[in-house]
């Protein structure tokens, strides 16, 4: 999954004169929190709801007066992201420097941004219920041809994979979640647990029957 | 008295010998009922042409199903849920779905016309099917088709489903209209399929906060169940009010389901019927449709069932199972069988973990209603 797939395309953006009062009016009235300030073409900085509220807060001890350029308290230089980078790169960045969005940049030009709920989204995407099906965990060897037995075994039945899931589990082991279109989950499990595969979803039924 | 419907071509929908969803079920409730001296009289449908599913499922849908039901196999079929190990093709299959859809629709015109308050439709409940979808063993949608004939006549409708897979289909089909309120327990769709039928779907548009979800717990009880019922289905119908309930009555939230993990008695499952009755009393004049569902333990299904029927009867339990019929069904009922219409004492062994699953069932009520309730204002 790319950026370009999740980012938002033609983003609202400010300039460097900008009064934070307009800033916020901005935010409120598009229900937004990131605004890129520009100068011309070119993405100079980037201003949150945070920022403004931070810089003008009471609490603060010199607070800013809301006719102040958003210049002033705007992030800078500025993180972007490449519409071709993988989302996760984008989700890298963004959480190793703790920040909340990336202006999408190819070449000079601004063509999107991307915040952190573009890319829960994106998880959401990945690992949600897009159709009717059922949820399989199973743990395999770290090893070639594991993952390989699996779908084999659910070819074999003719049961369709939905989504695929595949994280590792210790050392040696990985875990793979399908979501895959049958109701009789239970008897799925069984047979590969019969067929030796070690299933972890549906859980065992220690009390049933 | 209730109206019984029911047809002998409802057993074509038989999606092969090692499916689950056997005709053979209904054939062992209709022998118990006549064995305990409760012969039904029934009802006989006529089947829907193809072109009266139109409002609910999309044309080239169901031109696809009727051409793969005479041998026509095209590319389009995997696409719409079909070929799969729940929804194989079968020869006669869209024929023999019509039928039910007949039935159900057939029972939805009975209280449209004022010709009957109560019916039960022996069979159906095939709330997985989309609008182009062929999922979970269903075909062709008879809760919806029923549903839209009763809305189309002015009708506000509650629908209750009471199968323990979320009733995905239904909802998805109604999920803008404020003229149907559909509420679902099934069990979580983490565990389960169709792996939705969460709190905060609520619907969409005009018909916002009319779709409600309770996922319940693996291991649910009665107890939970029937508080869970009560306490979204009262403030949802007093908001509401319904003119009619069409109620989905899977067997599967039994505890011997082998197919999921609900832990429900016959007992429960009478006072769950009950319940719904009391509902239709005071919500509807009691006006009700039910139909059948999903139910995949033969020692238990047939049993939930003859007990629906006796229910909405009025009629006795007779304590018993007759020997003669225990005998004629001893191939589907395995080894050692249940002897009582009842399941016996204390059927399964206490759910350790019983505190905990009927706090997480309160809070999910508690969520649901916290959700909706603001759209009921």
């Amino acid at each position: 999954m790319l950026v370009r797939e999740v980012m938002h395309g033609d983003p609202i953006t400010v300039g460097p004169q900008t009064s934070l009062e307009d800033a916020y009016a901005i935010m409120r009235e598009r229900n937004i929190r990131h605004l890129p300030v520009m100068e011309g073409k070119r993405v100079v900085g980037v201003v949150t709801d945070r920022d403004l509220r931070l810089a003008t807060s009471r609490l603060a001890q010199h607070p800013f007066p809301p006719g102040t350029e958003v210049r002033t308290v705007m992030a800078h230089p500025v993180q972007t992201a490449h519409p071709l980078d993988p989302i996760e790169s984008a989700a890298r960045v963004m959480r190793e420097l703790k920040i909340g969005c990336l202006p999408v940049l190819d070449g000079p030009e601004l063509v999107g941004i991307v915040t952190g709920v573009d890319i829960l989204d994106a998880l959401l995407k990945l690992t949600g219920v897009e159709r009717p099906s059922g949820r399989l965990e199973v743990r395999l060897a770290d090893q070639p041809g594991e993952l390989a037995q699996l779908t084999r075994f659910l070819s074999d039945l003719n049961v369709n994979i939905h989504s695929v899931l595949s994280y590792p589990d210790g050392e040696h082991r990985g875990r793979t979640v399908l979501r895959v279109g049958t109701m009789d989950i239970r008897a799925l499990a069984d047979g590969l647990d019969a067929a030796g595969f070690e299933v972890l979803w549906p859980p065992c039924q220690p009390c049933r029957k | 008295m209730p109206k019984v419907i029911y047809h002998p071509a409802y057993r074509g929908y038989d999606l092969g010998p090692e499916h689950p969803f056997s005709p053979g079920r209904i054939d062992m409730v209709l022998d118990l009922l006549t064995d305990i001296g409760a012969a039904p009289e029934l009802v006989a449908p006529a089947p829907v042409a193809a072109a009266e599913l139109f409002g609910v499922h999309d044309a080239d849908y169901v031109r696809a199903v009727e051409a793969a039901s005479i041998g026509e196999i095209g590319p389009e079929l995997a696409a719409l849920g079909l070929g799969t190990p729940d929804n194989p093709i079968v020869a006669g299959m869209a024929e023999a779905a019509r039928w039910l859809v007949g039935g159900t629709l057939h029972g939805a015109r009975l209280i449209a016309a004022g010709e009957a308050d109560l019916v039960l439709q022996l069979g159906g409940g095939f709330h997985h099917a989309r609008r182009r979808l062929a999922s979970g063993f269903c075909l062709y949608n008879d809760l919806a088709v029923a549903i839209r004939h009763l809305v189309a006549v002015g009708m506000h409708v509650a629908y209750i489903d009471i199968d323990v897979h979320h009733g995905d289909g239904v909802q998805e089909i109604f999920y803008a209209d404020e003229h149907v309120l559909t509420l679902s327990l099934h069990e979580s769709g983490e565990y389960l399929f169709p792996g939705m039928g969460w709190p905060h779907e609520l619907g969409q548009g005009m018909g916002r906060g009319l779709k409600l979800n309770v996922p319940l717990e693996p291991f649910t009880e009665g107890g939970s169940y029937l508080e869970a019922l009560e306490k979204v289905s009262e403030p949802a119908f007093d908001f509401f009010r319904p003119d009619v309930l069409v109620v989905q009555a899977g067997a599967d939230a039994h505890h011997l389901d082998t197919m999921a993990d609900l832990m429900l008695t016959t007992q429960d499952f009478e006072r769950v019927i009950g319940t719904i009755m009391r509902l239709a009393e005071r919500y509807t004049r009691g006006r009700a449709l039910f139909t059948l569902g999903g139910g995949y333990s033969l020692q238990a299904t047939p049993r939930v069932w003859a007990i629906l029927y006796l229910v909405l009867h009025g009629l006795p339990i007779p304590a018993a199972l007759p020997a003669a019929w225990l005998e004629r069904w001893s191939d589907h009922l395995g080894g050692q069988g249940i002897a009582t219409l009842h399941d016996p004492d204390d059927p399964y062994p206490p759910v350790p973990r019983r505190p905990e699953i009927e706090s997480r069932n309160r809070m999910m009520v508690d969520r649901l209603l916290d959700g909706a309730a603001r759209y009921w204002l």
